[in-house]
């Protein structure tokens, strides 16, 4: 710290060991903290708190090296209890047969592949997040996009068991890839049945490595910090309370594993940043194809209300849609369960998830009408039957000739939770509420659960021909396998929340205000820094060297 | 960072690597297998009552066709197994005068009078199993599309005890269903066993004179070998 050698200063600041002087207040009336700044000129603050990089460290290394609190062992064995249920449902089900579920000769899809296309559009916002927002530069993306991303993961796990039981031996299930066998038979190759396993199956991989890639730089931090906190204490190491191992043994080596040999040298993350945006790249356009050709497996049949033109960009919508609910929901729960998480997401962060599910609401709104549309002026009998008396007509309305909806309350259900509950964002003290974001995107996720059922269900309980026409009724087992998968979900995430690294700690250091290079303080030289926020560009003039301000 | 792993894990991506290696051979090995014939049982000969009944003498050197014994093959799905009484009609005590009249034959042949002395059948072991969830081979829809015996049994008339001569897989089944022509011969030569093998050397299956006798009496008969599931699954 002297004017010989300036250069220390900026090297202990890129290290992040300095502290940003305390920025210029440039008050929001809610949060006080310029989170919600309205201002276009000024850049909210992405981290709240005036953080050293060290201080991310400890609070993201603090959930796993610390535990998450005392909420989290009894969430943890209430949640792996309903997962258990759907162990024994699904091994109910292999047992009995696929009978034991509420299909029917009329109704041969019904709560399997509503869940699978509900679970597997849920993972869509992750992929959102950590590929189109990345290339996109959305720099608001960095806090959340782990957790949006391993949540993804969870999803496509539950999804993936629905395709995999419903077929009925289950033991068969390989036949679903296109593997050579002595039988001398292939899927079809022009059922989007098989397109789908392989969309599906691009999907998980890619995700997959897309969630282990961008965690190995974190894995290295917490390997580093238990092999060095196993030097400091040696032997009175806290061990494990029965085996005896140390933990932080343990740590060094499970976390040492998954880090492959990471140093955290400038090479490594030149490839790094590298082959993060060429997955960014791969990803991309798996947004898009993933729930297009999920919407193929209806689209491409002629059953009316299926046989729609619309539904690859209604489908993929609706899964963006419903991916950042679960994203809140499970994201505002964590802000206030895990202690200084309000400060790494920001209710600027709530807020922009609330405008995407504004936006995305009212694309599906706008299919939901669509599809109204093109059922009159297609003028098919059976298409403007499908849905008029299949599922929008109640039977308060029903006219002279008595005829309605049976399944008009789960249209209308969907509509009102999908249509009318986003409507609240906006007024703008509403999507900066969380708790009132919460409730929306719950009521979002059951809206969206209805809208596949509503799609299955009742355009296939009424054929072409009325002797064809039978109600589905859901079985205890439909039910609880359901209930189940939302319990594995949750007890994936949690496990997520225990052992692994909840936040991407190098993002969110580089979007600090000390990891700008030209970052010098709040205009405290007096010449063009009043608008340095926390990502704030660069200024044009190269700085001469000055005696720092701030001791190191 | 060299205190967390022991040295020898610097051996590992070498293991795993060759892990890796070994795994997949043994993958591409089981699948392999189940392709093969020794998977599929080819050459399956179990021991027979009485040594078994010699198709070569009987098919063979006497000539005698497949339809004498197996009686209903144009008519049933079983090509049935021949009634004792069927034996007894040519083994019977004072027949076959002139033929088969040594000492050693007539000790050969005596379980078959036992048999027929004691009303009982003869427990001959069956060679050619089906899995239960496929219907029972349709032999007189085979035979009457012109298969002949020789593309499932091989050729029968040369064995002095029969074995099981083709996989009978679902692929193999299904390579004929897709192109049925090598096999397709003549109706009034289906069991014209040295016939079809003569015939079968002479050039490329399915483009002999043969096949085309076939191929013209499966059109005239409006014949199609069918690939739905339904039709050998129930």
């Amino acid at each position: 710290m002297s004017a010989i050698n300036p250069d220390q200063t900026t090297a202990a600041r890129l290290a992040g060991m300095m502290r940003a002087p305390e920025p210029p207040r440039v008050d929001d009336p809610v949060t006080k903290d310029g989170s919600l700044v309205e201002d276009p000129a000024v850049r909210a603050p992405l981290v709240l708190g005036n953080r050293t990089f060290n201080d991310v460290t400890e609070t993201v290394c603090g959930y796993i090296e610390k535990g998450p609190g005392r909420w989290w062992m009894p969430a943890f064995g209430l949640a792996s209890s309903v997962a258990s249920i759907t162990g024994l449902m699904v091994g109910y089900l292999i047992i009995t047969g696929v009978g034991v579920w509420g299909l029917n000769n009329h109704v041969d899809w019904a709560w399997d592949i509503t869940n699978f296309v509900f679970w597997i559009g849920i993972g869509h916002a992750g992929t959102l997040i950590s590929a189109i927002l990345c290339l996109l530069k959305q720099k608001w993306r960095t806090s959340i996009n782990r957790a949006a991303e391993a949540m993804t993961i969870f999803a496509v796990v539950c999804a993936g068991m629905f395709p995999g039981i419903h077929i009925g031996r289950v033991w068969m299930a390989w036949m679903l890839f296109p593997i050579p066998n002595s039988n001398a038979i292939w899927p079809n190759f022009s059922s989007p049945l098989l397109w789908d396993v392989f969309a599906v199956s691009t999907y998980a991989t890619v995700s997959l490595l897309f969630w282990y890639m961008g965690m190995i730089p974190d894995f290295a931090t917490l390997r580093d910090r238990a092999a060095r906190r196993l030097m400091r204490q040696g032997d009175n190491a806290p061990t494990l309370p029965i085996v005896g191992v140390r933990v932080d043994q343990l740590r060094a080596l499970i976390y040492g594993a998954l880090s492959l040999g990471w140093r955290f040298s400038s090479r490594h993350w030149h490839t790094y940043e590298k082959a993060y945006l060429m997955l960014a790249g791969i990803s991309t356009p798996l947004v898009l194809s993933v729930h297009s050709i999920v919407s193929f497996d209806f689209a491409t049949s002629v059953i009316p209300g299926w046989h729609t033109t619309i539904f690859p960009p209604y489908f993929v919508a609706g899964a963006i849609f419903g991916g950042f609910a679960m994203v809140l929901l499970l994201l505002i729960p964590s802000r206030i369960l895990f202690p200084g998480m309000k400060d790494l997401i920001t209710l600027r962060h709530l807020e922009n998830m609330a405008k995407i599910i504004l936006t995305t609401g009212f694309m599906v709104g706008f299919a939901y009408a669509m599809e109204f549309f093109v059922a009159w002026y297609g003028a098919n009998a059976y298409e403007r039957d499908v849905f008029v008396y299949n599922r929008l007509m109640p039977p308060f309305l029903a006219g002279e000739d008595g005829k309605y909806a049976p399944y008009w309350w789960a249209y209308w259900t969907m509509i009102a939770c999908n249509v009318l509950s986003p409507q609240v964002f906006w007024i703008k003290s509403m999507r900066q509420s969380p708790l009132v974001i919460f409730i929306v995107a719950f009521l979002v996720t059951i809206g969206m659960w209805f809208e596949r059922f509503v799609i299955i269900v009742t355009s296939l309980h009424r054929a072409f021909v009325p002797g064809e026409w039978g109600m589905f009724y859901a079985s205890w087992v439909d039910i609880l396998t359901f209930v189940g998968s939302c319990g594995t979900f949750l007890t994936l995430y949690l496990l997520f929340t225990r052992f692994l690294p909840q936040f991407a700690m190098s993002e969110i250091k580089n979007v600090m205000p000390q990891a700008n290079p030209h970052w010098e303080g709040y205009g405290h030289h007096g010449h063009g820094h009043s608008a340095g926020g926390a990502a704030a560009g660069g200024h044009a003039t190269h700085h001469a060297p000055q005696a720092p301000k701030e001791g190191i | 960072m060299s205190t967390i792993f022991p040295k020898w894990t610097n051996g590992l991506p070498t293991m795993l690597a060759g892990g890796a290696v070994v795994g997949l051979s043994l993958t591409v090995g089981v699948v392999w297998y189940s392709f093969t014939n020794a998977y599929w049982d080819v050459g399956y000969q179990p021991k027979q009552p009485g040594g078994g009944f010699n198709h070569q003498i009987h098919a063979g050197k006497l000539g005698m066709d497949c339809r004498y014994c197996h009686s209903n093959v144009e008519k049933s799905a079983e090509a049935n197994i021949p009634t004792v009484s069927t034996c007894n009609g040519c083994h019977a005590d004072g027949r076959l005068m002139k033929l088969a009249t040594s000492p050693l034959h007539k000790e050969k042949t005596q379980f078959i009078r036992d048999a027929y002395g004691k009303d009982e059948a003869i427990a001959w072991d069956r060679i050619h199993k089906l899995p239960d969830y496929v219907r029972n081979f349709p032999h007189q829809a085979h035979v009457g599309a012109g298969v002949s015996c020789l593309s499932c049994h091989g050729n029968i008339a040369r064995m002095p005890v029969v074995w099981q001569h083709e996989p009978l897989s679902m692929g193999w089944c299904l390579e004929c269903h897709r192109n049925p022509d090598p096999h397709l011969v003549d109706k009034s030569k289906v069991t014209r066993l040295f016939d079809v093998e003569d015939r079968r050397e002479l050039g490329d299956l399915g483009k002999l004179d043969i096949n085309a006798e076939g191929r013209k009496f499966y059109d005239e008969r409006k014949i199609h070998a069918p690939e739905n599931c339904g039709a050998c699954h129930y």
